[in-house]
């Protein structure tokens, strides 16, 4: 009979319930939808961060001091230390490994260099015979990595270099590639040597000089523009410091710091210490980097990283707020929609009541019929928010959301809830009608 | 016949109020669900203007954006490569907005070491370090912009920075020097002493440099009125960075003014998205809620069968009884929009104040956008009951249909 009740209701008044539960399944899929952007935002919008560069520096403890002004270091070539370039694998073997998008080592030299019209000895790169050709300026060269595949210790391959680290260097033409005798030179130097694309250098450190060809011109709005860009492996040559760099750049997915991630890790308890190391903070992906480079100082570049701390933090808090506005406007109007439909159905409940229901008995068939179409229209709504969440998602990051359980237990709770408080109400009200009133339409 | 006009008009207002006044829980429903459409319609339109404008502002946290330098400047030591300082600095104020920060820098080389604690001398180590002389609390501001004068206790920014300077954490660590030492500054035969305000870590070279006063470095260099180059940071959306970039470099044609590619390409990439991010959630959020409460709406308006077969039992015609309840809609959605707008306002307020803590200031014509929008959205809904046009009141008196 009950049953039959629930049923009967949904059969007499189709477009009703149709559009009660059009109005759940509406409200349900801007919940859903804002909250699986809310949710997934913050990876995303990390990601878009990394855009930004490096946001760990690590160089070696014993450096001597830079003396660099303008990207060109004053230092004598000889003085510092260095750290040694195998060691670089082991980077994505710590704890946060796959949180490091990127990492890129650097060795600077500073250069003579000369044109070369013609290239001479292209087979061997090297030229014999310096005293022949005028070295007509100097300026540094940076070595490091394009794209480069890094052996990690566990037997895989970790592509990465300057290309990933620095995303804001434009390279006309194209990269160098990693071991060949190739470069790419900043504007500004390009243009005051009158050098282009193709065109062959003869570079001098006090080493026998090499011959470069450039395959491409970088605008990166920094020192680089009037530098050369080379193959880490030649500017160590040129230094004569195989195997080795200078100062190596990290580019890390992190966690935006709290007041927690800001205290000193040498005085945490050990559980503290655990959740600390356990979080990807950028101090704390900083200290397992040092873990594994023995002798390296590895710091954070404040500006990077806590610029993308303050934005995340707060683009996160302006969804949760939107999402949170959403929910409520669309609880209001489902609860609204539910409170009028009993509202309406005073004649249906006076009878029942007449007929010898309790309270009670009304109330949980009114409940049942509701429970019904919050599921029925909860569900529509979460597929219709996902759908939407989607487009969005990939409209704007060029990836989807992932749909998540959580999302869909949230929201059929949000329907049930809802609709079940807007009935309440109304409801309350109602069991204390007294049937004779109703029926006579007063 | 104007007789008959008025009465008929004092009749239909008689209507609709008896209408509202029939059913108060209705009515409440009805306000209740068109306010909350109205409330965050106001809050999300309001917010989202000024949430992109606040956004801009908190890039600033990536400090400078843009440089103007010599023209080909690598090198240093000579007045080819320097900028008159003044210049640059009068050029900027006259092109930047209030909130632009510029700080000149003029770079040296020199020897540090710590200053002498006692009359017995001593050996103390000393280093060559790259000195910047600055405007200390604009380079500041640039540097760790995080940084307040809560972080910097013995220093005030409005006082005269003569004599005091900030020391790199790099070299600190190598010479051993804290907050509040006393260090000196070795530049040929002039030794300056200076007091440390505070050991910067910026984890950039800045880390091994040591910030002192611009005139006090312009006076050790012989370099008076010029500067190495001047940092810029300029708060607008990326297109307004770059009106400003190419407006200064107009005015300044013999130096480079040039973007801080790493910050501006990122900024402009990442402001795109965010703000992109918010149109699209709030369009979203602003058209499904439309719906939403229209659907509901609508399920309120199709109960008044009754009524409506009641007035046409008594002769009304279908147009005239539409009419009634459109008027009534309208009524509905107009008190709805502006309870619901001014809450969302205030709404909007509050949450911006909770995100960027500042109060998000209301734009009045957001106002009359939501409460037209809710009159729309009211009307609308109402509109399906146009279909019981054709419903016989008979049977709605006999309870079929």
């Amino acid at each position: 009979m009950f049953l039959r009740l629930v049923a009967d209701s949904f059969g007499r008044r189709p477009r009703h319930k149709l559009l009660t539960g059009a109005a759940l399944a509406l409200g349900m899929a801007v919940a859903t939808a804002a909250l699986s952007v809310a949710l997934d935002v913050g990876d995303r919008l990390a990601k878009e961060f990394r855009s930004l560069g490096a946001n760990l520096l690590v160089t070696p403890q014993a450096d001597s001091l830079p003396l660099e002004i303008g990207g060109v270091d004053y230092r004598p070539v000889n003085s510092g230390a260095y750290l040694p370039e195998a060691d670089l694998g082991k980077l994505k073997t710590i704890f946060w490994h796959n949180n490091i998008v990127g990492f890129a080592p650097v060795l600077e030299v500073p250069v003579g260099f000369a044109p070369l019209e013609a290239p001479a000895d292209t087979q061997t790169g090297l030229f014999h015979t310096p005293a022949t050709r005028v070295v007509i300026g100097r300026t540094t060269l940076i070595g490091t990595w394009a794209n480069h595949l890094v052996s990690v210790p566990d037997g895989s391959r970790f592509l990465t270099g300057a290309d990933k680290t620095n995303g804001w260097w434009k390279v006309d033409g194209r990269w160098f590639t990693d071991g060949a005798k190739e470069c790419i030179l900043g504007r500004s130097f390009a243009r005051s040597a009158g050098l282009k694309l193709g065109d062959t250098l003869q570079i001098e450190s006090p080493k026998p000089g090499i011959l470069l060809t450039v395959t491409g011109i970088l605008t990166s709005g920094g020192a680089e523009d009037n530098a050369i860009v080379a193959p880490l492996a030649v500017a160590q040559k040129l230094a004569d410091k195989p195997g080795v760099y200078r100062q190596l750049s990290v580019s890390a997915l992190t966690k935006p710091e709290d007041a927690f991630a800001k205290r000193d890790p040498q005085r945490m308890s050990a559980a503290e210490f655990e959740r600390w190391s356990c979080s990807p903070y950028v101090s704390s992906i900083a200290y397992s980097i040092k873990q594994v480079l023995p002798g390296a100082d590895v710091r954070v570049i404040r500006r990077v990283a806590e610029g993308e701390g303050q934005i995340l933090t707060r683009v996160r808090m302006l969804l949760w707020l939107v999402t949170g506005a959403a929910l409520l406007a669309a609880a209001l109007a489902v609860g609204a929609s539910s409170a009028a439909s009993v509202i309406e159905r005073r004649m249906e409940i006076g009878l029942m009541k007449a007929l010898g229901a309790g309270s009670g008995t009304v109330g949980f068939l009114l409940a049942a019929e509701q429970l019904l179409l919050a599921f029925v229209g909860g569900g529509a709504g979460y597929a219709l928010g996902i759908i939407l969440a989607r487009l969005l998602g990939e409209g704007i990051f060029g990836a989807a959301p992932e749909p998540s359980l959580i999302v869909f237990l949230v929201v059929i709770a949000l329907a049930t809830g809802v609709t079940l408080l807007g009935s309440a109400i109304p409801l309350r009200r109602a069991s204390r009608y007294k049937p004779a009133p109703i029926l006579r339409g007063e | 016949m104007a007789a008959h006009r008025t009465s008929n008009r004092a009749m239909f207002w008689r209507i609709i109020r008896r209408l509202f006044g029939a059913n108060p829980g209705r009515l409440f429903v009805m306000l209740l669900a068109l306010g909350a459409g109205a409330a965050v319609t106001a809050a999300l339109l309001n917010l989202e203007v000024d949430a992109k404008r606040r956004l801009t502002t908190e890039f600033r946290a990536f400090g400078a954006n843009i440089v103007v330098a010599p023209v080909g400047s690598t090198s240093l030591g000579d007045n080819s490569t320097t900028l008159q300082e003044q210049v640059v600095a009068r050029t900027i104020r006259d092109v930047g907005n209030p909130s632009t920060v510029a700080a000149p820098f003029l770079f040296f080389v020199t020897g540090l070491q710590r200053g002498a604690d006692s009359l017995i001398p001593e050996r103390r180590k000393q280093v060559q370090v790259v000195g910047a002389g600055t405007e200390l609390g604009a380079a500041l501001h640039l540097l760790i912009p995080g940084w307040g004068a809560s972080q910097l206790g013995i220093w005030d920014e409005d006082i005269p920075a003569k004599g005091y300077c900030f020391v790199g954490a790099k070299v600190a660590e190598q010479l051993q020097i804290h907050d509040g030492d006393v260090v000196e500054l070795i530049y040929g035969a002039h030794v300056e002493r200076l007091k440390n305000i505070r050991n910067i870590s910026t984890g950039g070279d800045e880390d091994s440099q040591v910030f002192i006063e611009l005139r006090t470095a312009q006076q050790l260099t012989n370099m008076n009125g010029r500067a190495s180059l001047t940092e810029i940071s300029y708060t607008g959306t990326p297109q307004e960075i770059m009106r400003f970039r190419s407006e200064l470099a107009a005015k300044l044609p013999d130096a480079e003014v040039r973007p801080i590619r790493q910050f501006t390409e990122g900024e402009a990439k990442i402001y795109n998205r965010i703000s992109g991010l918010l149109t699209a959630t709030v369009a979203i959020v602003l058209v499904l809620t439309g719906l939403c409460v229209m659907a509901a709406m609508t399920n309120v308006a199709m109960e008044r069968k009754n009524d409506v077969g009641l007035m046409k039992a008594i002769g009304g015609s279908v147009r005239r009884v539409l009419r009634l309840f459109l008027a009534e809609a309208a009524l509905l959605g107009l008190a709805g929009g502006m309870i619901g707008g001014a809450a969302g306002i205030f709404l909007s307020i509050g949450l911006g104040k909770a995100v960027f803590g500042v109060a998000a200031r209301p734009r009045l014509i957001v106002y009359p956008i939501a409460v037209a929008l809710t009159i729309i959205v009211a009307i609308l809904s109402a509109y399906p009951l146009r279909r019981l046009a054709s419903i016989r009141p008979a049977s709605v008196f006999r309870g079929e249909a």
